[in-house]
């Protein structure tokens, strides 16, 4: 591949997965408003949403490490979405693989927890630390789905994977109870209800939001359309047999990132202490079950 | 001990919105007063009776989100605080302490009759009477209780009214709080007392925006400045 191809790519990929990711928020308001008989927002809201962001008058910033965070935050999974091989491109993706990209997806939330620590708001702390409890949480099944996934298909590369199912059958039909863990993962990795300790914006308003305001806000709000997108790709490569077009592969990672959104808006939310429990009881076991029977 | 510093920069240099002459800047500039328009968060600082209405406003039955609108919880990521009923003296100092966090541009709308002008608690000695003597309000919605129908209606005004910012200098209520803000501190210190301070420093701000007018300085931010001790970290203690 010539330097130049590589290039545009590293720069395409980012940007087709933010606007993949805004059709993704859209959708997840969509689903919110429908669930509660609601219209919901207009088209274009996302886009309003972040641009009344970036154009606030104020910013305030709590000092370089509150800016660093936030650069963390969405740099973490842009650098994600170059390891994420889509159709027509594979930006280096053969080069790092799923380990790599397992490491990279931990960065936004230690980049949070970095910006957020220098707000000095109580509730932004609780915040953070219960979203480090929650990585805590939804790691150990991701990391054994990962494990089983990566052995089934006898390669860590994700393009390996994507290659191995198209000639075979799809990872949900060889391995289901690793796909159902997975699920599960994707859930609270997601941040949602009923793993939706961290935000809870009743109780303590939004916890690592509390104190952003303006671009950093914004900031955020990109994060999110990076965050689903992700999510819905990733889990399409491992188990859905990736795309071949994209006419093959947006759909189903829409449909995956659809599937947590509707159990969402149905469910309150757990305590902390309930979320491990659950989490590690659960998921785990049916991981564990499912790798018992591919190893 | 820590010290915090808050920074606070500020995206134009010139904050007063007048045309600029670049013809590609005032696309920009419309492009993001419509967004502004279009994409509203609102604080709801729920003080009183008037809040019950704000539920059907915003659930199935009349669906503010489909106007853009959508609750948020912190005064730094909000752009409308909803003042929602009577404020009684005690609650009226937080409504300030709220308003002063929130980032500029910032709207306030008073819903209910009795922060127009005291309503039914006109006689009440613990009821602050008028809500615009004490902060900038955009938009009032008068009824006792005004129906959702008469919110989403005022909201519609606030929205055109900043989408028609610039043309008729409509929807900038925000920056005559820095404009007179002496006046509004006198009003404060009558009710509150001449101890009164909030975290925020105004005057710095004001200067920071190229908001200072006549009004800025005055007797009432003379008395301030008497009383006014710099604001420290608490210790920690268990
Ligand atoms: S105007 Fe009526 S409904 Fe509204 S706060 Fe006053 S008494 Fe309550």
């Amino acid at each position: 591949m010539s330097f130049v191809e590589i290039i545009s790519e590293l720069v395409l990929m980012p940007l087709i997965a933010f606007v993949v990711g805004l059709m993704m928020v859209l959708m997840m308001r969509k689903i919110s408003a429908r669930l509660q008989r609601r219209i919901g927002p207009p088209f274009f809201q996302p886009i309003y949403d972040i641009v009344k962001l970036y154009g606030k008058d104020t910013q305030v910033s709590h000092g370089l490490i509150h800016d660093i965070g936030i650069v963390m935050a969405v740099g973490g999974y842009i650098g994600a979405e170059i390891l994420l091989p889509v159709p027509g491109m594979e930006g280096i993706a053969d080069k790092g693989g799923i380990i790599t990209l397992s490491y990279f997806l931990m960065i936004p939330s230690l980049g949070m927890a970095l910006g957020v620590g220098q707000c000095a708001n109580p509730n932004g702390s609780i915040g953070i630390s219960r979203a480090l409890t929650a990585m805590l949480a939804y790691d150990i099944p991701f990391i054994i789905v990962v494990f089983g996934a990566a052995w089934h298909y006898e390669s860590t590369s994700l393009i390996g994977m994507i290659e191995y199912q198209q000639a075979n059958a799809w990872g949900i039909i060889e391995m289901p109870f690793l796909a159902i863990a997975g699920l599960f993962a994707l859930q609270g990795m997601l941040g949602k209800q009923p793993f939706e300790i961290y935000i809870a914006p009743a109780e303590i308003a939004t916890g690592p939001m509390v104190e952003m305001s303006g671009k950093y806000m914004g900031g955020l709000f990109v994060m999110q359309t990076f965050q689903l997108y992700t999510a819905g790709v990733l889990y399409a490569s491992l188990f859905l047999g990736g795309g071949e077009s994209w006419l093959d592969l947006l759909p189903k990672a829409f449909l995956v990132v659809a599937i947590p959104m509707s159990i969402a808006f149905l469910f309150p939310r757990y305590k902390t202490e309930d979320l491990i429990r659950i989490l590690w009881k659960w998921p785990v076991m049916l991981a564990l079950i499912g790798l018992a029977f591919i190893l | 001990m820590m010290k915090k510093e808050l920074k606070i920069k500020s995206n134009k240099t010139n904050q007063q919105k007048q045309k600029r002459t670049n013809p590609l800047a005032n696309v920009f500039d419309d492009f993001i007063d419509f967004c502004q328009s279009k994409s509203l968060f609102m604080l709801h600082y729920c003080t009183g009776c008037g809040a019950i209405e704000l539920p059907p406003a915003m659930t199935s039955r009349f669906d503010m989100e489909r106007l853009g609108i959508q609750p948020m919880v912190t005064p730094r990521q909000a752009d409308i605080l909803l003042v929602t009923g009577y404020v009684s003296v005690k609650t009226l100092k937080r409504v300030i302490l709220t308003y002063e966090q929130m980032q500029a541009p910032k709207y306030v709308i008073g819903i209910c009759s009795c922060t127009v002008n005291g309503g039914m608690y006109w006689q009440s000695y613990a009821t602050a009477k008028k809500l615009n003597e004490y902060m900038p309000v955009d938009v009032y919605i008068a009824g006792c209780m005004p129906r959702p129908e008469a919110v989403l209606e005022g909201l519609n005004r606030l929205k055109n009214n900043i989408k028609n910012d610039r043309k008729e200098q409509k929807g900038s209520a925000w920056k005559d709080y820095y404009k007179n803000y002496d006046y509004y501190l006198g009003n404060q210190q009558n009710l509150f007392g001449k101890e009164w301070q909030t975290p925020v420093d105004v005057i710095a701000e004001a200067k920071l925006y190229g908001l200072e007018g006549e009004g800025t300085y005055g007797e009432n931010t003379k008395k301030l400045k008497m009383v006014q001790h710099p604001l420290l970290p608490q210790e920690m203690k268990l």
